[in-house]
């Protein structure tokens, strides 16, 4: 058990150092034009064009006049001290640290039914694909998996959108909503709804739960399925080829053997015996598969406009505010180092081959 | 005399075993796809350097426009695949584009892959604390997805097309110095690199020599699916807007964005750009399954 612990407390101590090599690469990058440059971030582009003096003042108020080493120790404090500089985009006006208040919950929302969809199919079509080891449903997967590494995510959104939400294919197949989080007639006149952003806890879904609006609740459900489905389909293929191949190894163990010889069923084999261990390698590419879906949430958003950190993102980048940009890339850095740290760490306890 | 008959077995050694990967790559029909997908790119992007007259395309760095009828029209005669905004030919502007992101997906993948293993070897090599910093480093780039730590760097070098590659192969070379470290860590202790450091060959020579030669597989698989990754990026990049300061610029993404607030009225502005990425990519990833079952040394004796 000491041994976990430590190796625990390694774990936490690296994701640490990764963390603040994080926030040197996000300094280097935001001041790397200059005092002039970073103090732009502090300012309204909407303002008057502000004097040298002013500038000056700025400069001052925000220590760029001060060596690059002592500004770097002022900007942790402003990021510890929740001060992520302020983000001027079309979707948002204010700081930083709000825009994530606001934006997130949202792509977490979006994240959480991809994920769903990313595990629950994954697995089953791997195990399946597993069992009929090079049939033909086997193959069909192969060529599908294949194929989901390589569509472009953003492609995939407009086929989908252009399938499903325009009625250009087929009238009929005009079944979801093409973009948004919620049909804006629903929310037009509620008092927990305001700009796009719903309260207390910001997360539509839950919102509306708890003011039991369920039409809203609904409506947001079938608004998520789309973006979900096309960030879950690229990812879907890394899941399924490590679930088959972990799978196809399991069945070819000692103890399988075993099993089958004492007369149980294929199918219990495979659910009961083969699948368990299997899974313990497939635990491995949860940390990939959190990547892939950050990035796969950027483009999918923008394309489906859809109100979340992505779109926030590429509004930020489009409206060169770089206060922005960093804010999401610190942020998108402590998710990952945090998810990954998390899946090491159950693997760590769940795989019993690791001793101590 | 001696020497020479030794330097005959070996090139024919080396050249029997290429046209052993060979033979087993075409082996498999992913394997054989995969290489002509490849193969036809590079002849369409070559083409279009060196002779673009010969299909007759002027100008293949830009995509003309037609501002006096801008609006997509459908595929007809005149043109195969329709037009998209502003008065572009789907046609032309794919062939074009192909030709931009297949050199820059090979520049990028080029020179990320031959900075992060020459960097990757010698972390391994030396060990200890130069191994630290660098896997350090690595760790930061893992911890961002690409797409999003692109348009951090981007944004800060600028907005013009070598900037994007410039951006790029920052954030594209720490797969292969991981990569090359694993390997040449397995390899380190082997017997033929300790004799070569003994008889007195330096480091820079048993590096090139013994070790480089045998991180080589896992990073010509790990090449040829990125230079799937690459493409996407590329393309994902441009979708969004990343190329303000090249507008016309021929690229598979930029030309999708174009067609973006038709492609429910005129899919086709949006269909076939993506199916030209889309084949890319499969191709790629298909050559990368393919050469990691051909240079398996299990599937060799």
């Amino acid at each position: 058990m000491a041994g976990i612990l430590n190796l625990v407390l390694k774990r936490i101590l690296l994701g640490a150092i990764t963390l603040i090599g994080l926030t040197v690469i996000t300094f280097i990058l935001s001041h790397a034009g200059g005092p002039t440059f970073a103090v732009s971030t502090y300012i309204n582009p909407r303002s008057p064009i502000p004097t040298y003096e002013q500038i000056k003042i700025l400069e001052k108020r925000f220590h760029l006049n001060e060596p690059l080493y002592i500004q770097y120790f002022y900007y942790v404090q402003g990021l510890l001290t929740g001060q992520w500089g302020y983000t001027n985009t079309p979707v948002f006006n204010g700081p930083v640290t709000t825009a994530i208040s606001y934006f997130l919950p949202n792509t977490i929302e979006l994240s959480v039914l991809a994920i769903a969809i990313i595990i629950i199919a994954g697995i089953k079509l791997g195990v399946f694909s597993a069992s009929r080891q090079d049939g033909v449903a086997d193959n069909a997967i192969r060529v599908l998996s294949f194929m989901g590494i390589a569509l472009p995510a953003f492609w995939l959104g407009l086929l989908l959108q252009e399938t499903f939400a325009s009625g250009t294919v087929s009238p009929s197949l005009n079944l979801l909503p093409l973009d948004g989080n919620v049909s804006h007639t629903l929310v037009t006149n509620l008092s927990w709804y305001r700009e796009g952003i719903s309260y207390p806890t910001h997360f539509l879904f839950i919102d509306a739960l708890i003011h039991g609006d369920f039409a809203v609740a609904a409506s947001n459900f079938l608004h998520l399925i789309l973006p979900a489905l096309t960030i879950a389909l690229a990812s879907l293929a890394i899941i399924i080829r490590m679930t088959r191949s972990s799978t196809i190894d399991s069945l070819h163990q000692d103890y399988i053997k075993t099993v089958r010889m004492k007369g149980i069923p294929e199918r219990k084999v495979i659910r009961y015996h083969a699948r368990r261990n299997a899974m313990i390698p497939t635990a491995t590419v949860l940390g990939i598969l959190f990547a892939n879906l950050l990035a796969g949430v950027v483009l999918v958003e923008y394309v489906f406009d859809y109100p979340g950190i992505g779109q926030w993102i590429v509004q930020a980048f489009l409206a060169d505010n770089i206060a922005g940009i960093m804010g999401a890339n610190l942020m998108f850095g402590i998710i990952l180092i945090t998810s990954n740290l998390v899946v090491d760490i159950i693997y760590l306890f769940i795989d019993p081959r690791i001793k101590y | 005399m001696a020497t020479a008959t030794v330097k005959r077995l070996r090139s024919s050694a080396r050249l029997r075993s290429s046209r052993l990967t060979l033979v087993l790559l075409l082996k498999k029909p992913t394997g054989a796809a995969g290489l002509f997908i490849m193969l036809a790119y590079l002849f369409i992007a070559l083409l279009l350097q060196f002779a673009p007259w010969v299909i007759g395309i002027s100008q293949p760095g830009v995509m003309i426009t037609n501002f006096s009828n801008p609006y997509p029209s459908p595929p007809s005669s005149a043109h195969l695949l329709g037009t998209t905004y502003p008065g572009i030919d789907v046609l032309t502007a794919i062939i074009k584009a192909i030709r931009v992101d297949v050199f820059s997906s090979l520049l990028v993948v080029g020179a990320g892959a031959s900075i992060g293993s020459l960097l990757g070897i010698y972390a391994g090599f030396r060990g200890k604390f130069i191994d630290q910093i660098v896997m350090r480093v690595t760790d930061i780039f893992f911890s961002l997805p690409f797409l999003v730590l692109a348009m951090a760097i981007g944004f800060t070098l600028g907005r013009a097309f070598g900037d994007v590659l410039l951006a790029l192969i920052v954030i594209w070379w720490p797969i292969y110095a991981r990569l090359a470290r694993s390997q040449t860590l397995a390899i380190k202790n082997e017997l033929y690199v300790k004799f070569s450091l003994v008889s007195g060959n330096g480091s820079v020579k048993t590096i090139f020599k013994h070790i480089l030669p045998n991180t080589l597989t896992p990073v010509l698989i790990q090449m040829s699916v990125d230079l799937a990754n690459v493409v996407l990026l590329i393309a994902g990049l441009y979708f969004i807007g990343f190329a303000a300061e090249t507008p016309y610029l021929p690229e598979l993404g930029s030309l999708i964005s174009y067609g973006f607030p038709f492609s429910l009225t005129a899919p086709w502005t949006i269909i076939y750009p993506g199916l030209a990425l889309m084949i890319f990519a499969l191709g790629m990833n298909m050559l990368g399954d393919g050469l990691r079952d051909a240079l398996n040394p299990r599937y060799r004796i």
